[in-house]
């Protein structure tokens, strides 16, 4: 049972951290006023540039460190149309993830299927990784798990909740004329938020492929980016809990690989749809039965919405 | 400010989005042309592959015209959900749904033609609209976000035609892969390879035109989309609006794959949907939520479609088709936004609160 339930959180903080770090992207995307549809493709984008990038250069940390900046730029070249352009978001995004899945799959195309060979390695913390149960999962996996679980939702929070520049960044999202007339340069302000979103969903790609799921293949991806999407409602827009619900989903996850691996009699087919299902009820069972919910994780007030100064 | 040369439109006029239009798809067609150069593809002479073999040849247009059926369909169900103001990001979906639906029927019953067709045609339609249901209810009631969870239906969709195509239903008499054996009952052809679902697209999407510009319904939906407040304020039941506009949208796709199935692929199989959902997003975006637009955007995305054949017989991954609609569709989402713009004539600035 102990060995069932330290494999299961193992596998739950592994496949989580992909999730974690996209959705964290996002939350600060939208936290600024901007809806990033295109996180699938950019994550695609930064899972084939890592594979790519470690097959010559060997080394996993520049392979990810390629895969953060492809999905910057991919994040600049949405912002371009979405916040400089003023262009709609939901087609920019979803433009956005058109061109990463069809650019990733023609770009990987000769690296399908084969095993990535240079990932991030186990690594061991003495003392906290022989904690029972959560020791192996947190302190025994690879070096990413405490950056992506700790380091970066509390720095996000921090900087959201407790620094002027948070602040100016959420009256940005809530209401970017007020802001503006304060003196917040908004469409700065979104712009490099979007990248930094973006170079986050690159980063979750390299991250799957370097450390999840060593192989490209195309559609690998797999919804990931929009199950992200989902956790961003669903934490209500806040960087600590969006990353403890990425932990959740990992469960889920690992419950449908743990399924399998004790050939429970449920067709694997089924047992792939679990995360799908599970993020469906994720964002609508709270508010069908929580109606208060509505209001305490409401969007940012000019979610989705374009900002023009002479227009009121 | 300083004086503006720019004036923001809150309607951009039609003419000036269409030339914008052209510019935005002669740029995209400039990009890849040079991306194609660069990776040692000579893009005139692909160019004039592509037209001799889609446009003039015999084949070509019945392909085109194979690919456009789907199109019109997915197209029409993103159309007619948008004019209430909602995006069905899931007509993929809802398109193996219909699909899988039709496919049961005509697994396991037995029958005339003339009476089979009809059946499967319902179970396509009902498949479609069962599977926007939960997403149709969230967002009526709960006001649930209706992108996101169309587009996760489509994850659940794909694997369970996955594991029929696999498992109940796998093909037991030719051994295919990830398909059904070929169904006993199909769509009749009428000009070579063309099923009579691409005439009986054309009048749906022609009807729904008319549905939405002539009845009471319609002017509702379109109001309930323009402005749910004062929809309401005028009596409108905004709820049972968005819920009927849904589902009929979803029974449009389940249409599309209900033709797909039993017009021109004749068996269930895993990946069928080929993107032609997620392309109707692009039909109905340039359709620019009228119906009757639905055809020539239609036409256009089936000539992009028909276009891959040919790069893939050129050693191009068909995926670069889905980069090249991404682009497209990028291009005209900032040509759209361009086209609100007018030049005003530079006076002496009056009022700083302008």
């Amino acid at each position: 049972m102990i060995m069932l339930l330290t494999g299961m959180l193992a596998t739950a903080v592994l496949a989580g951290g992909v999730l974690a770090l996209a959705a964290l992207g996002e939350v600060l995307a939208e936290r600024v006023g901007v809806t990033n549809l295109g996180v699938e493709g950019l994550m695609a984008l930064g899972a084939v540039t890592a594979v790519m990038t470690v097959s010559t250069m060997h080394s996993p940390w520049v392979g990810l460190l390629v895969a953060i900046m492809v999905g910057a730029v991919g994040g600049m070249v949405f912002a371009f149309g979405a916040v400089v352009m003023r262009a709609n978001q939901v087609l920019c995004g979803l433009a956005t993830t058109f061109m990463g899945l069809g650019l990733s799959t023609a770009l990987g195309h000769s690296y399908a299927g084969q095993p990535v060979e240079t990932t991030f390695g186990h690594v061991s913390i003495p003392l906290l990784s022989s904690i029972p149960i959560i020791g192996p999962a947190l302190f025994g996996q690879n070096i990413l798990i405490i950056p992506i679980y700790v380091l970066l939702p509390l720095a996000a929070h921090f900087i959201m909740f407790r620094t002027r520049h948070g602040l100016n960044m959420r009256a940005v999202g809530e209401n970017p004329a007020a802001a503006d007339a304060a003196g917040i340069p908004v469409m700065a302000m979104r712009f490099w938020y979007v990248t930094l979103g973006g170079a986050m969903a690159g980063m979750a790609g390299g991250y799957l492929t370097l450390t999840y799921v060593p192989v490209w293949s195309e559609g690998m991806v797999a919804g990931r980016g929009w199950i992200a999407l989902a956790l961003v409602i669903f934490a209500g827009y806040r960087p600590v809990i969006v990353t403890l619900s990425a932990l959740l989903f990992g469960l889920v996850t690992a419950l449908s690989f743990v399924g399998q691996a004790h050939n429970w009699p449920i067709d694997p087919a089924f047992l792939n749809m679990l995360p799908y299902i599970g993020t469906m009820a994720f964002i609508i069972v709270p508010v069908v039965v929580w109606h208060r919910m509505r209001r305490v994780m409401a969007a940012p007030a000019a979610l989705a919405q374009p900002y023009y100064r002479d227009v009121r | 400010m300083a004086t503006r040369a720019f004036q923001r439109l809150p309607t951009a006029p039609a003419g000036r989005i269409l030339a914008l239009r052209l510019v935005a798809i002669a740029l995209s067609l400039c990009i890849i042309a040079g991306v194609l150069a660069l990776s040692g593809h000579s893009p005139g002479m692909l160019a004039e592959l592509i037209l001799r073999s889609t446009l003039g040849s015999r084949f070509g247009l019945e392909d085109l015209m194979l690919f456009m059926c789907p199109l019109l369909l997915t197209g029409a169900a993103v159309t007619v959900c948008g004019t209430i103001g909602l995006w069905n990001i899931g007509a993929e979906g809802q398109f193996y749904a219909g699909a899988i639906a039709a496919t049961g029927v005509a697994l396991g019953l037995h029958g005339p033609v003339l009476i089979m067709l009809p059946l499967m045609t319902i179970a396509g339609i009902l498949g479609g609209m069962a599977w926007i249901t939960v997403p149709t209810l969230a967002r009526a009631y709960a006001g649930v976000n209706e992108i996101i969870t169309t587009l996760l239906l489509n994850f659940i969709a794909s694997l369970l035609t996955y594991y029929l195509t696999t498992g109940p239903w796998r093909d037991r008499i030719s051994g295919a892969q990830v398909s059904t054996q070929r169904l006993s009952v199909s769509i009749p052809e009428m000009w070579g390879i063309v099923h009579w679902g691409f005439p009986v697209a054309i009048v749906i999407v022609v009807g729904l035109a008319l549905i939405l510009s002539r009845t009471r319904w319609g002017y509702e939906i379109r109001i309930g989309g323009a402005n749910p407040e004062a929809a309401r304020y005028a009596g409108i039941p905004v709820r049972l609006r968005i819920i009927s506009v849904m589902l009929l949208s979803g029974g449009l796709a389940g249409l599309a794959g209900m033709f797909e199935v039993a017009g021109t692929v004749h068996r269930l199989q895993g990946g069928m949907a080929n993107n032609f959902g997620y392309l109707g997003i692009v039909v109905a975006v340039l359709a620019r939520g009228s119906c009757l637009n639905v055809i020539p955007a239609a036409l256009l995305m089936a000539l992009i479609l028909d276009s891959g054949i040919v790069m893939q017989t050129q050693q191009l991954s068909a995926s670069v088709i889905l980069a090249i609609t991404g682009l497209i569709l990028f291009m005209i989402a900032i040509g759209d936004e361009l086209a609100h713009y007018r030049p005003v004539a530079t006076k002496p600035a009056k009022g700083k609160a302008s």
